[in-house]
């Protein structure tokens, strides 16, 4: 479905991703683990368009995607959920679901897919019609992932859903995942910090270090593997 | 003394509406860019001269048979339609030109080019009409407009006054369901919030912020016309006092706020109308003789002293958010 080969991206000067080599198929669940300023993030902005790579190549079901608008990619069917869920405080949360269908124009499809939204995540229902700043962490990330399911993707980026949360809400938003991956076959490319977490959902996982993929394999190999349970899993 | 009150009151109304429809351009351009648009002054100005050539041209002259030439709404009509259009592109090049070049810089830079933009505007002004001979631009206003329609409390109301009232209340309308009520005015208030994560649900956030010059523009055009219907000599300086004026009515609101702005202009209005009349109160309590001093042209001078007083205490504007946010 998506496939990176030998990805080289670069922030000005700065090299951040050093020819990244992955590929994930229809259905699956991946987890992205790596540290702070691994290139998690960049590379899920390369793949969504929003940074451009100097070399490799980016294929998404089958066509070149390098260098292709965010907005267009979008439409082909992949969401890209951002770090730090950029929910827009300002606007109600019906209105951010409304946003999130931006490229969608029926009314009617938009309407069904909110009510979608709400079923998924009931609380959001409850604050429809509140400003989005005013929602907790974890109803933000909540928004943030429905927002992003209001095109209704073929593949959701999530970066660092986690980040911030309280326990109870980290588990909610894993279960959400996992379920979005069930019921709608929905593949997901996931960028953790909690690694462990992460690779408890993830049929197989990439460990990013430095711009670079250190390891690959199943993601319960990848957690049982000595090196990454000291330096991603907090055991000595 | 109810009628001296309800005089400045009337008064105050009807010049603060026009401060509020330019007002809005300042505060769409700076909700979505933080950018003060200081070449609006000029925008607007540039409507007042649309209008001045609209009426100068389709007007009959001075003088002239009564009935004869078109029918003076006909002509203001026209007015109001080429300053919408003109303003409304005028502004979208100065966006395009001025700052969306400087979109990543530092925001004093595109503010410095806003200031540039202004100087630049005025002088073309100036050279349009001047190669004309003309720099004292004397609007010739239809008649319609400057008859009074009715006395409230000794005060005049005149066709100007009622037509300002009519489309500042249309246009307040409007703006408020395009930008709270519709698909495009939710983009361009996700585009004002965060525009890389606008682009990201694939809202095109360039054509946003052309379409908000675009409105702000238009808006300055409309209050352009009525500015000259309401005071027709126009030069190519016109634009500025009233310019600041609406940018303190914006800023005295919130800037940023569409309700802001308006409220900002109106109270503004009122402001002034109170201070500039204050020499009046000496009629009516001859023990208050100073206050004869206090002539209307310090009538600026007190609404910014008024502001200041108000921004001291109140500084995000009247209806200004403290705009905290979860992050």
């Amino acid at each position: 479905m998506l496939e990176l080969t030998d990805i080289h991206t670069y922030y000005g000067h700065i090299h951040a991703l050093k020819g990244v080599t992955l590929h994930v198929m229809q259905g699956e669940i991946i987890a992205l683990i790596g540290g702070n300023g691994a290139g998690k993030t960049t590379t899920l902005r390369t793949i969504s368009g929003m940074q451009k790579p100097r070399m490799g190549t980016l294929h998404y079901l089958g066509q070149d995607i390098a260098g292709v608008r965010p907005d267009t990619i979008m439409q082909r069917g992949m969401s890209h959920v951002p770090e730090g869920r950029r929910i827009f405080g300002q606007l109600t949360v019906r209105e951010n679901l409304e946003i999130g269908a931006y490229t969608v124009s029926d009314k009617a499809t938009i309407e069904s897919r909110i009510q979608e939204g709400f079923e998924f995540f009931p609380r959001l229902k409850e604050r429809e019609k509140q400003l989005g700043g005013t929602l907790s962490g974890g109803e933000q990330q909540m928004l943030a992932i429905a927002r992003a399911l209001m095109v209704a993707p073929k593949l959701l980026l999530l970066d660092e859903p986690s980040m911030g949360l309280s326990p109870l809400f980290v588990e909610t938003i894993f279960d959400i995942v996992q379920r979005l991956n069930r019921e709608r076959g929905t593949t997901i490319l996931l960028v953790e910090q909690n690694a462990s977490m992460a690779l408890g959902i993830a049929q197989r996982a990439y460990v990013l270090q430095t711009g670079e993929i250190r390891l690959q394999g199943p993601a319960s190999e990848i957690a049982s593997n000595e090196s990454v349970r000291k330096a991603y899993l907090g055991e000595d | 003394m109810e009628n001296f009150v309800t005089g400045i009151l009337i008064n105050g109304l009807l010049i603060g509406t026009l401060y509020a429809i330019i007002a809005l351009g300042y505060t769409m351009v700076y909700g979505v860019l933080q950018l003060i648009n200081f070449a609006h002054s000029e925008v607007f100005l540039t409507g007042g001269v649309v209008a001045f050539e609209i009426f100068r041209v389709l007007s009959p002259a001075p003088g002239a048979e009564p009935g004869t030439g078109m029918n003076p709404y006909l002509v203001f009509a026209v007015a109001l339609v080429t300053a919408i259009v003109v303003c409304g592109a005028l502004n979208i090049v100065i966006e395009r030109l001025a700052y969306r070049p400087l979109r990543n810089a530092p925001k004093l830079v595109p503010l410095i080019s806003a200031i540039g933009v202004s100087l630049i505007l005025q002088d073309v002004i100036k050279l349009l009409e001047g190669f004309q001979g003309r720099f004292q631009l004397a609007v010739n206003v239809p008649g319609a407009f400057t008859r009074t329609v009715f006395t409230v409390a000794d005060t005049n109301v005149k066709g100007i006054d009622l037509t300002l009232l009519i489309v500042a209340a249309v246009m307040l309308f409007g703006l408020n369901r395009l930008v709270n009520h519709s698909r495009v005015g939710r983009a361009i208030r996700a585009v004002a919030q965060d525009r890389v994560t606008a682009g990201l649900m694939g809202i095109d956030s360039n054509r946003m912020i052309s379409l908000t010059f675009l409105i702000g523009g238009a808006l300055g055009g409309v209050g352009g016309v009525l500015f000259a219907l309401k005071f027709p000599n126009l030069d190519p300086y016109s634009g500025t006092i009233p310019g600041i004026k609406a940018f303190s009515a914006a800023v005295l609101g919130g800037i940023g706020s569409i309700p802001g702005a308006v409220l900002g202009g109106l109270v503004l209005g009122i402001i002034e109308n109170f201070l500039g009349s204050l020499s009046g109160l000496v009629f009516i309590f001859p023990k208050l003789a100073f206050l004869g001093a206090i002539k209307a042209e310090y009538k600026d001078v007190g609404a910014f002293i008024a502001l200041i007083v108000i921004l001291i205490f109140k500084p995000s504007g009247l209806l200004g958010r403290n705009a905290t946010e979860k992050v």
